[in-house]
């Protein structure tokens, strides 16, 4: 088992390196992930949305519905641990 | 050589994927596959902060006083890329929950078992 | 004003319901039932709505907080969507009404919480398929994952070992799936569903994106339990509570099999999934090994719903074969099999929850002469057995019909085997079930199945009606299947 998930752990790495070879470099301010999406939320944050954070303005503002979704992820880890974890009312009477 | 120095990031959080992944499928302990867990999602959150970075002279995505009003035109290339850590502020958050449900599960293992070994489990089930 | 906020309502219904519950549940307890019911009839209305707009005016756009996509986030909602939204609503409007008393017995004092996870679960689905933005998808995606690892976990002995399992395979298909977005944004800079198939074709040649759509496939094969990446399936949904599994069973893989057709046909076009990368002869192969696998250990099981486990392996297989064969024909079999299958696993994870209510026993030894204790379920059960089977007039019978009229147009003989061998099988199994249901094997088995046998009696109503429409609409699927492809499932299928 344990030479199986070696041997797994080594080709999905060595795949994803492979990966890398057309990556743009690191911290090139050209690559298409500063040019396509982002510069209209650098540029508009201030006007559009009043908020001088451009994350706290994307995270509210232009993807809000991500943060709902966020928050909806915390409140079902919570309402888990509640169902999973809480010793039941006969148990509880029991230990004391 | 050229393309593994200006990528080395990349490399250094692949790896450290590649061991978060490894400790998640193949340790026997419960404990042990959790924080392997933990270790495979931070390196993906480290691996994708870092395609935020822009050379040159960027600063925070927090416009200065005097871009904040308006007083000229801001300059793009001057402010990292917020998109990326907007996206791992949600990955950190559903990252933690997952760790809590997951210790949650274990928890209740252990009440039942008293171990965390998988192997001695499965014996106990069966 | 309700027509044009329905695509939201769907999933904010749901979503608010949720947190309500815990607050109805410290109200009154009994209410937690009574307030699932309207939330889920409420959300299944809107989704009829949504399904009646998008056959009369085509596809809906609708735009969260009002900002154009790429900057924000959209709801693309066409045929496909539309029908996996009311699947969705339905069968979950269904397991609510079935989950009762199988609740109260299984769960006594945590039915609040339950039913907490359980709308959170169905957000998560109704999240993941109306979305069109790919980390949105992935946010929902994590919603659905931790309510099911979490009731899963409260099931018979064992089942919280099966969670954890289910929890780390889970989680590895999550993460795959994000490296996949994170490697396609880095060379895109874009998230959008439809932005993205904009872009891409200038890029099919860059390692970057083959890369990205391996790890996205990996990760959704996971996550749909395609053999052999599917051990977490058996022990998880054997060991859950009965309602979990009828809710998670039916549900799970196919929404998982739906992202594996946004990603491959509208993200990546038809053009890259099938004449660039020979990505549909692997997923032929894969679908053919999963019908063979499936059957095979299907066969070996003494356990009833372990069986029906085995059975989903091999349905998952029938669908992404259907995508393998790659023509149009077989790929609307393949849609036409994601509605069939999820009306087909609901009806059987029912019948198990019932009879595992009944008999507090879910192993095939102990369905002695349950047809004549038990007459209305079994021929409910029956009618399911026929689809799953593949016998006309039912809809098992022309979503298989498709399948093999669409891998013989393109000459795959194997799979058209691999079809026929996986009906027979499915013959020996059920009837294996119906012959020990049906002859009163009390003589060897002797004063235990005679005692029981003067106790055990129908199934209580509101777990039985839901059943009984199952069994219909498994008819009526089969009946209306043409007015049902003529009208969405060809305009499902992708341009090829």
């Amino acid at each position: 088992m344990k030479t199986l998930g070696l041997i797994v752990s080594i080709i999905a790495g060595a795949f994803l390196m492979y990966g890398t070879i057309d990556m743009p470099d690191w911290g090139d301010p050209n690559s298409p992930a500063s040019i396509h999406v982002s510069p209209r939320y650098i540029t508009n944050a201030a006007t559009e949305t009043a908020t001088p954070n451009i994350v706290t303005a994307v995270l509210a503002d232009y993807r809000g519905y991500d943060t709902l979704g966020e928050t909806v992820v915390i409140f079902t880890a919570g309402m888990a641990c509640i169902l999973l974890l809480r010793r039941r009312k006969d148990v509880r009477k029991a230990r004391r | 050589m050229d393309f593994i120095i200006a990528k080395y990031n990349y490399w250094i959080y692949i790896i450290l994927m590649m061991i978060g992944f490894y400790a998640m499928i193949s340790k026997s302990n419960l404990i042990k596959k959790i924080i392997g867990m933990n270790i495979f999602q931070t390196a993906i959150i480290l691996f994708f902060v870092s395609i935020a970075y822009k050379k040159g002279g960027a600063t925070l995505p927090i416009l200065t006083h005097a871009d904040a009003h308006g007083e000229h035109a801001i300059q793009v290339a001057g402010y990292l890329n917020p998109l990326p850590h907007v996206l791992m502020l949600t990955a950190i958050v559903v990252s933690i929950a997952t760790l809590g449900v997951a210790l949650a599960i274990a928890i209740m293992m252990y009440r039942k078992y008293h171990t965390l070994e998988e192997d001695e489990i499965l014996k106990a089930i069966k | 004003m309700i027509i044009e906020q329905a695509p939201a309502l769907i999933v904010v219904i749901a979503l608010m319901s949720a947190v309500a519950t815990p607050l109805v549940g410290w109200l009154r307890k009994d209410l937690c039932y009574f307030w699932v019911i309207l939330a889920l009839l409420a959300s299944t209305l809107c989704s009829v709505i949504v399904l009646n707009t998008v056959m009369h005016e085509g596809v809906i756009h609708y735009r969260m907080g009002g900002w154009l996509p790429p900057w924000g986030i959209e709801y693309v909602i066409d045929h496909l969507n539309a029908m996996m939204l009311v699947l969705i609503t339905g069968t979950s409007l269904l397991v609510a009404i079935y989950s009762k008393k199988s609740v109260e017995t299984e769960l006594p004092d945590r039915t609040v919480y339950f039913y907490t996870l359980f709308l959170l679960q169905v957000t998560g689905f109704l999240g993941i398929v109306i979305t069109g933005d790919l980390f949105n998808l992935f946010v929902f995606l994590e919603i659905a994952s931790l309510s099911g690892y979490a009731l899963i976990a409260t099931g018979e002995e064992g089942a919280p070992f099966a969670a954890f399992r289910y929890l780390i395979l889970g989680t590895v298909g999550a993460c795959f799936y994000l490296l996949g977005v994170g490697y396609l944004y880095m060379v895109t800079g874009s998230l959008n569903m439809a932005d993205l198939a904009e872009i891409l074709p200038g890029l099919y040649g860059s390692k970057v994106v083959l890369v990205a759509f391996a790890f996205f496939m990996v990760g959704i094969a996971l996550k749909m339990a395609l053999f052999p990446l599917h051990m977490w399936l058996p022990d998880a949904y054997t060991k859950a509570p009965s309602a979990a599994s009828a809710l998670i069973a039916p549900l799970m893989t196919k929404v998982a099999v739906y992202i594996m057709l946004r990603i491959m046909f509208t993200v990546f076009r038809p053009y890259f999934s099938i004449d660039l990368l020979p990505v549909t002869k692997i997923l032929l192969y894969a679908g053919i090994i999963a019908i063979f696998a499936g059957a095979v250990m299907a066969l070996a099981q003494r356990d009833f719903k372990r069986m029906l486990c085995y059975v989903v392996i091999a349905e998952v297989g029938y669908m992404v074969g259907g995508v393998g064969v790659a023509n149009a024909v077989a790929i609307k079999g393949a849609i036409l099999h994601i509605m069939n299958d999820v009306v087909m696993t609901l009806g059987l994870f029912a019948v198990a929850g019932i009879l595992n209510y009944k008999m507090k026993n879910h192993e095939i030894g102990a369905f002695d002469n349950i047809f004549k204790k038990m007459p209305y379920t079994m021929a409910a059960f029956l009618v399911v057995a026929l689809s799953v089977i593949g016998v006309p007039p039912t809809c098992g019978f022309f979503s298989k019909w498709y399948l093999i009229q669409g891998s013989v147009m393109a000459g795959n003989w194997t799979f058209v085997v691999a079809l026929l061998f996986s009906s027979l099988v499915n013959i020996i199994l059920f009837f294996r079930i119906i012959e020990t249901g049906y002859y009163d094997f009390g003589a060897s088995g002797s004063g235990h199945a005679h005692e029981e046998g003067t106790a055990v009696s129908e199934a209580p109503l509101s777990m039985l009606i839901p059943t009984f429409f199952v069994a219909a609409a498994i008819i009526l699927i089969g009946l209306y299947n043409q007015f049902i492809i003529i009208n969405i499932i060809n305009f499902a299928v992708p341009k090829l």
